[in-house]
């Protein structure tokens, strides 16, 4: 309900193939499921993998299943994988793996891992996307559903495998553009709708308080530390990029000084009919630094985007939950004296 | 190689054998061997001389020929020993005649010399060592004439006259090979020794017939000689150990000789033939190792006070050469004060033979950095004692290094000598330092050697008391102050008692303590070296915080202003003034001034080495951080076991002290981002122990008190009284303390007051208010103490809170940041970090950008200036920044 709201902010102008995710109401709440038991026992993230099709510019997802544990070394995946597809298949369940779903809490779920194995799905399964299922948000009442899909820029930046400044500006590559957003909407049938409405109903009004919770502290103070975390790990890659900057200054500089005195040096010698020093060693001389790869602050840049997202979504949340609880307060003492 | 032989076996079998024979009890001087020697063989020892003699001076001559001086001034000092060897041998046969070949041989080389000398220009050519040793050969050649002018005159009148058997040689010296040599020589020797011998028996007996056999053997043979010699040698042996009035002879003759020899001793000075061979003896003597006692003099010989002193004299004139038999020469010191104690020649010249005693026993030990052998040691204590005991019942005596030799007086009542008690007591008392040192600190003879330590203190009160008589203040500060480094680290019972009241010890009675005023007093007034005085007062203030004056030793630390020019001084002033702080931390510690226990100690355990800071033992080598050199002498640094200050007790004060301030502290600046730590070590401590997954029941020390403290954190004070104060910590800690139960209860005191700040510092956040009654039952405090406690925290704004007096209550002031506030205050701070580091990157590039080329002065100048201005405008820009950026994301959207 809440999660249908969030997602038609942004729709991506490429050419992308896929306008918008629409999920199965089964789907959702398997992987719901999966994921909370994941989170509650072990607090491990959750993956599976998504089954549906694609329908004109819509992925839909009809059903899901979960990827067993890592930790299980005797079974292989892919086999595993195909097998489940195989025996879905049989009873008439969609069969075409259209991408895989992962747990995340309050959005750190933007990692190498997961870039790596979205590069992968992309280039395989061309419209494949990954949903991310934030446990800790739905927990206190807000499902929160995201897919992602890598841009064709992220896309020809992994496939070059090249992390350098320069590269990344060459593909117009940033933290913002790593990933596109693509709605995700939830569709149920009539009839489960129906079913949801009567269940509305059949809820008393004082049950429905209890999603007006008002401890922010907690969940504010978590989030700021880990941004604070974000904040120095990025900090520390600046200082890195700037160490190497300087490095590279110094010894552009010792470059300059040397070519310099070589060109007076051959000068000199030319002057004597002598043929002139050779060059070429000037890059044995001065081996360029090592350029540091930027995929690392640039995925902690995104992480801290999504972690500010965040928290101001939850602030403005948290004060429309005021503002309701103000009014249910006020709606009370009315009814309690007329 | 057969004569060396030879040489060397008369040498031994004759003294092996005469000890047998003799009356054991007589003393016999080791040059009795040579004449032996000559007795029984003569020939053939005179032989060797000469033999010996004659091929050193061929060498010589063919040293003059190839002009080699460093090699002819070697040959010359074989020959000077040569000569030496057989001085007696000379003596007997040729009635003190020195040889003529012998004479001629010198005049010759003096010629050489001389001649050598006067010309300029060969000198010039002369390599360095050549010229060098030409020098120092003419100096040593005119010396070594000086004892044979009347010969060497003599020759000079007629160096022609052919001499007994140098004349057929010395013509063939030059043409011939050696071989000739010897044969020739001997041959033409042998019927003037017959003569000589002869001679002698006249006079004295004729038991040398026969070994006449084989000198003439040897004349015939000329080679095989000297071996029939020897083989004669070891048959005649047993025959010669059988004539039993041979033996009595001999035994007489020596008593004879020995008589001459004294008279020659006594006539030496006077006597200036006699002076070469008198002065011979003595060097020999001295050369020597006997095995037997000495003897010092002749029997009848009627001994006065010159006659010690000259004696006394001849011994120390031998002190500090290199071949002086140090050992011996106490024995004959001893037996010099034997003799002169038997003659009753005054108590001026027992005080100097002591005193020359007690420097050779300083002596005996060459090396400086060595402890002496406990044996000498022991001698030293009693001789020094003794001396010290005359001087003191003497009041007439006068040591001092004032009085000349000229001025010496030892034969009536003002007595004055020469010497210096003084530094002998120190030095002694340097000695018995080192001797503990060398000691195992947990063996039984480091207690043994302990035990010394009264009979030292005892010697150097003595020493005080007498230097007290002449009253020499510069004199009077060194033996104070070796007085008060006796003292200063001996805890005295009686001062905490009598300061108690306590009946069992009298008001008057003089304690240490006092003791220790008086001399640092006298020091302080008089010193005029700074070092004296500096060390006095260390050791004072060090008394005083061993014995709980904690205000005087504070103030004496404070008026001093030692903390600023400690570092200035010599390394052992710096060890004491660590001894010292060490003490006074501890000292701090029983009074419950934590802040400043904590101040004096973390000096010292913040380097993670207070046990060399203490010099009380070395740290393992890590690669090569000091050399051999270096480290000699920082084990001459080291303190003696019983002076040690614990380590882990200072150990465990430091931690507690710590504790008890940082705990609070921390609880108080909880989410301040640049809160400062106030010790580091605790915090490695703390440190440590978090960062182990599971943490055990404390074991060690260090341990407890990190469980203390994080029983602290919580405002958890019984439990972390327990850790602090349980069984296993009084055993390890808190027992070594005098009155251990005052400190614990201290401790329990402290403990109590500081969780209860923490605890209001760690939780007042959740409270509204607490009622005072509360908090007093729940850390078992006072009210007051409580009340006193949360003023002092709200009158230092530690807690933002006011006391409600009517209900008992403290009321809470929100006025600090909540938890959020202070983290996103924290993120703030760090985002500016992150912006910094960012713009710098931007900067660079930009730098690059314009000033390519430029120099680094500037590309490091503007950055830094711009920096500063962005911190000034970054306030207000802030918002549009991000508006901007807000702004380009849209764009890209749209676009």
């Amino acid at each position: 309900m809440a999660g249908r709201a969030a997602a038609q902010r942004r729709v991506p102008e490429n050419e992308s193939t896929i306008a918008y995710v629409q999920a199965d109401g089964l789907a959702v709440m398997k992987i719901v499921k999966h994921c909370h038991e994941e989170s509650t026992t072990n607090m491990d993230i959750a993956q599976g993998a998504l089954l549906g099709l694609v329908v004109d510019n819509r992925l839909e997802i009809t059903n899901c299943f979960p990827f067993p544990k890592q930790t299980d070394e005797t079974m292989d995946e892919d086999e595993y994988q195909l097998a489940m597809m195989r025996r879905l298949r049989r009873v008439n369940v969609d069969h075409f793996h259209v991408g895989w779903y992962q747990s995340a809490d309050v959005g750190n779920f933007l990692s190498l891992p997961l870039l790596e194995s979205q590069f992968h799905y992309q280039t395989s399964i061309e419209e494949s996307v990954v949903v991310i299922y934030d446990t800790q948000k739905s927990s206190r009442g807000f499902l929160t559903f995201k897919a992602y899909r890598l841009t064709p820029q992220a896309i020809e930046m992994y496939k070059e495998g090249e992390f350098t400044p320069e590269a990344l500006l060459k593909l117009k590559v940033g933290y913002e553009n790593l990933f596109t957003e693509v709605p995700f909407l939830i569709k149920n049938s009539p009839l489960t709708n129906i079913m949801m409405s009567e269940l509305a109903e059949m809820v008393p009004e004082e049950e429905g308080a209890k999603f007006l919770d008002l401890g922010t502290a907690s969940v504010l103070e978590g989030q700021l530390r880990c941004m604070m975390d974000r904040v120095d790990e990025l900090n520390q890659e600046a200082i890195k990029f700037n160490r190497y900057q300087q490095l590279v200054s110094r010894q552009q500089q010792d470059k300059q000084r040397y070519l310099l005195k070589r060109a007076q040096e051959n000068a000199a010698r030319a002057a004597k009919d002598e043929p002139p020093l050779p060059e070429e060693d000037i890059n044995k001389l001065f081996r360029p630094h090592p350029v540091p790869p930027r995929l690392n602050p640039m995925i902690i840049a995104g992480q801290i985007n999504t972690h500010s997202q965040a928290i101001s979504q939850f602030c403005s949340q948290s004060l429309a939950k005021l503002y309701i609880t103000q009014a249910l307060q006020n709606a009370k003492e009315a009814n309690a004296n007329p | 190689m057969s004569r060396f032989f030879a040489g060397s076996d008369t040498d031994s079998d004759s003294s092996s054998e005469e000890e047998q024979i003799q009356r054991p009890q007589v003393p016999v001087y080791t040059f009795s061997d040579d004449e032996e020697e000559v007795k029984r063989v003569v020939r053939s020892a005179k032989e060797k001389r000469y033999e010996e003699l004659t091929n050193i001076i061929k060498q010589i001559r063919n040293y003059k020929k190839i002009k080699d001086m460093s090699s002819m001034l070697n040959s010359f000092e074989e020959l000077q020993k040569a000569y030496l060897k057989a001085a007696p041998v000379v003596l007997k046969e040729e009635n003190g005649q020195t040889p003529r070949f012998f004479i001629r041989c010198l005049v010759e080389l003096e010629d050489f010399i001389n001649e050598m000398w006067e010309d300029r220009d060969g000198r010039k050519n002369l390599s360095k060592n050549n010229s060098k040793s030409l020098g120092s050969m003419r100096q040593k050649l005119r010396k070594y004439l000086k004892d044979f002018e009347d010969d060497v005159a003599k020759f000079r009148e007629n160096p022609e006259q052919p001499d007994d058997e140098e004349e057929e040689e010395r013509p063939e010296a030059e043409p011939d090979s050696d071989s000739e040599l010897p044969s020739k020589s001997q041959f033409t020797k042998a019927p003037a020794k017959q003569q000589v011998v002869e001679d002698k028996d006249e006079s004295s007996d004729s038991d040398d017939w026969p070994s006449d056999t084989d000198s003439s053997s040897e004349s015939s043979d000329d080679d095989e000689g000297k071996y029939t010699s020897m083989r004669e040698r070891f048959l005649k042996r047993p025959g010669g150990a059988t004539h039993e009035d041979y033996e009595e002879k001999e035994r007489r003759k020596e008593e004879r000789r020995k008589e001459r020899k004294d008279k020659d001793r006594r006539k030496m000075p006077k006597d200036e033939e006699e002076d070469g061979e008198g002065e011979w003896e003595t060097v020999q003597r001295g050369v020597a190792i006997p095995s037997e006692k000495p003897k010092m003099f002749a029997k009848d010989a009627e001994i006065d006070l010159s006659l010690v002193i000259k004696k006394l004299s001849e011994i120390m004139a031998a002190r500090g050469k290199k071949r002086t038999d140090r050992r011996e020469q106490i024995e004959l010191l001893h037996e010099l004060q034997n003799v002169s104690d038997q003659h009753q020649l005054g108590p001026a010249i027992y005080v100097k033979i002591k005193l020359a005693i007690i420097s050779a026993i300083f002596d005996y030990n060459p090396k400086v950095s060595d402890a002496m052998k406990p044996e000498y040691w022991l001698k030293l204590l009693e001789r020094m004692s003794e001396c010290l005991d005359l001087l003191l019942s003497n009041p007439q005596l006068l040591v001092s290094d004032t009085v000349t030799e000229e001025t010496e007086n030892l034969e009536e009542a003002p007595y004055r000598i020469r010497g210096c008690v003084l530094t002998s007591v120190e030095r002694l008392d340097d000695e018995f330092i080192k001797l503990l040192k060398e000691c195992d600190p947990h063996s039984n003879e480091y207690v043994e050697r302990l035990k010394d330590e009264a009979k030292v203190s005892n010697i150097i009160d003595k020493t005080m008391k007498y230097l007290e008589r002449s009253n020499v203040s510069s004199e009077l500060c060194r033996i104070y102050l070796r007085k008060i480094e006796h003292l200063y680290y001996k805890f005295d019972p009686k001062v905490l008692q009598q300061k108690a009241g306590d009946a069992s010890v009298p008001k008057d009675a003089v304690t240490s303590v006092q003791e220790m005023e008086k001399l640092c007093k006298f020091i302080y007034a008089k010193d005029s070296t700074d070092r004296l005085r500096t060390r006095a007062i260390l050791s004072h203030i060090y008394h005083h915080a061993l014995h709980d004056n904690w205000f005087q030793a504070r103030d004496l630390v404070l008026m001093s202003h030692l903390q600023e020019t400690i570092q200035h001084s010599d390394p052992s002033t710096q060890i004491l003034y660590n001894r010292m702080m060490a003490h006074l931390g501890l000292c701090a510690f029983r009074h419950a001034n934590i802040k400043d226990a904590h101040n004096c100690l973390v000096d010292l355990m913040m380097t993670g080495k207070p046990k060399e800071l203490l010099a009380q033992g070395l740290l393992p080598q890590r690669q090569h951080e000091r050399s051999k050199e270096q480290e000699k002498i920082e084990k001459q640094r080291q303190m003696p076991f019983h002076m040690h200050i614990n380590l882990e007790l200072l150990e465990c004060v430091y931690l507690v002290s710590a504790m008890l301030i940082e705990i609070p502290y921390m609880a108080a600046h909880e989410f301040d981002a640049r809160r400062r730590m106030i010790s580091k070590t605790f915090y490695q401590q703390l440190r440590s122990s978090e960062r182990q997954s599971l943490v055990g029941p404390p074991e060690s020390m260090r341990e407890h008190v990190v469980a203390a403290a994080k029983a602290m954190r919580n405002g958890n004070w019984s439990a972390c009284n327990n850790f602090i104060i349980n069984e296993k910590m009084n055993a390890k800690v808190w027992d070594l303390f005098y009155q251990a139960d005052q400190v614990r209860a201290m401790l329990t005191k402290l403990i109590k007051e500081e969780s209860l700040r923490t605890y209001l510092f760690t939780y007042s956040h959740v409270y509204d208010s607490i009622s005072m009654a509360t908090l007093a039952e729940m850390f078992e405090l006072d009210k007051a103490v409580v009340h006193s406690t949360i003023s002092k925290m709200i009158i230092n704004e530690e807690l933002m809170a006011s006391l409600d007096d009517p209900t008992q209550t403290v009321v809470m002031h929100r006025s600090e940041p909540s938890r959020l506030q202070s983290l996103a205050l924290q993120l703030a701070d760090k985002v500016n970090n992150f912006v910094d580091s960012n713009e710098r990157i931007l900067e660079t590039k930009q730098g690059n950008f314009f000033l390519r080329g430029a120099n680094q002065v500037r590309v490091g100048f503007v950055p830094g200036n711009f920096r500063g201005d962005r911190q000034n405008y970054r306030g207000s820009t802030n918002q549009n920044w991000d508006r901007q950026r807000r702004d380009r994301n849209r764009d890209k959207d749209n676009y």
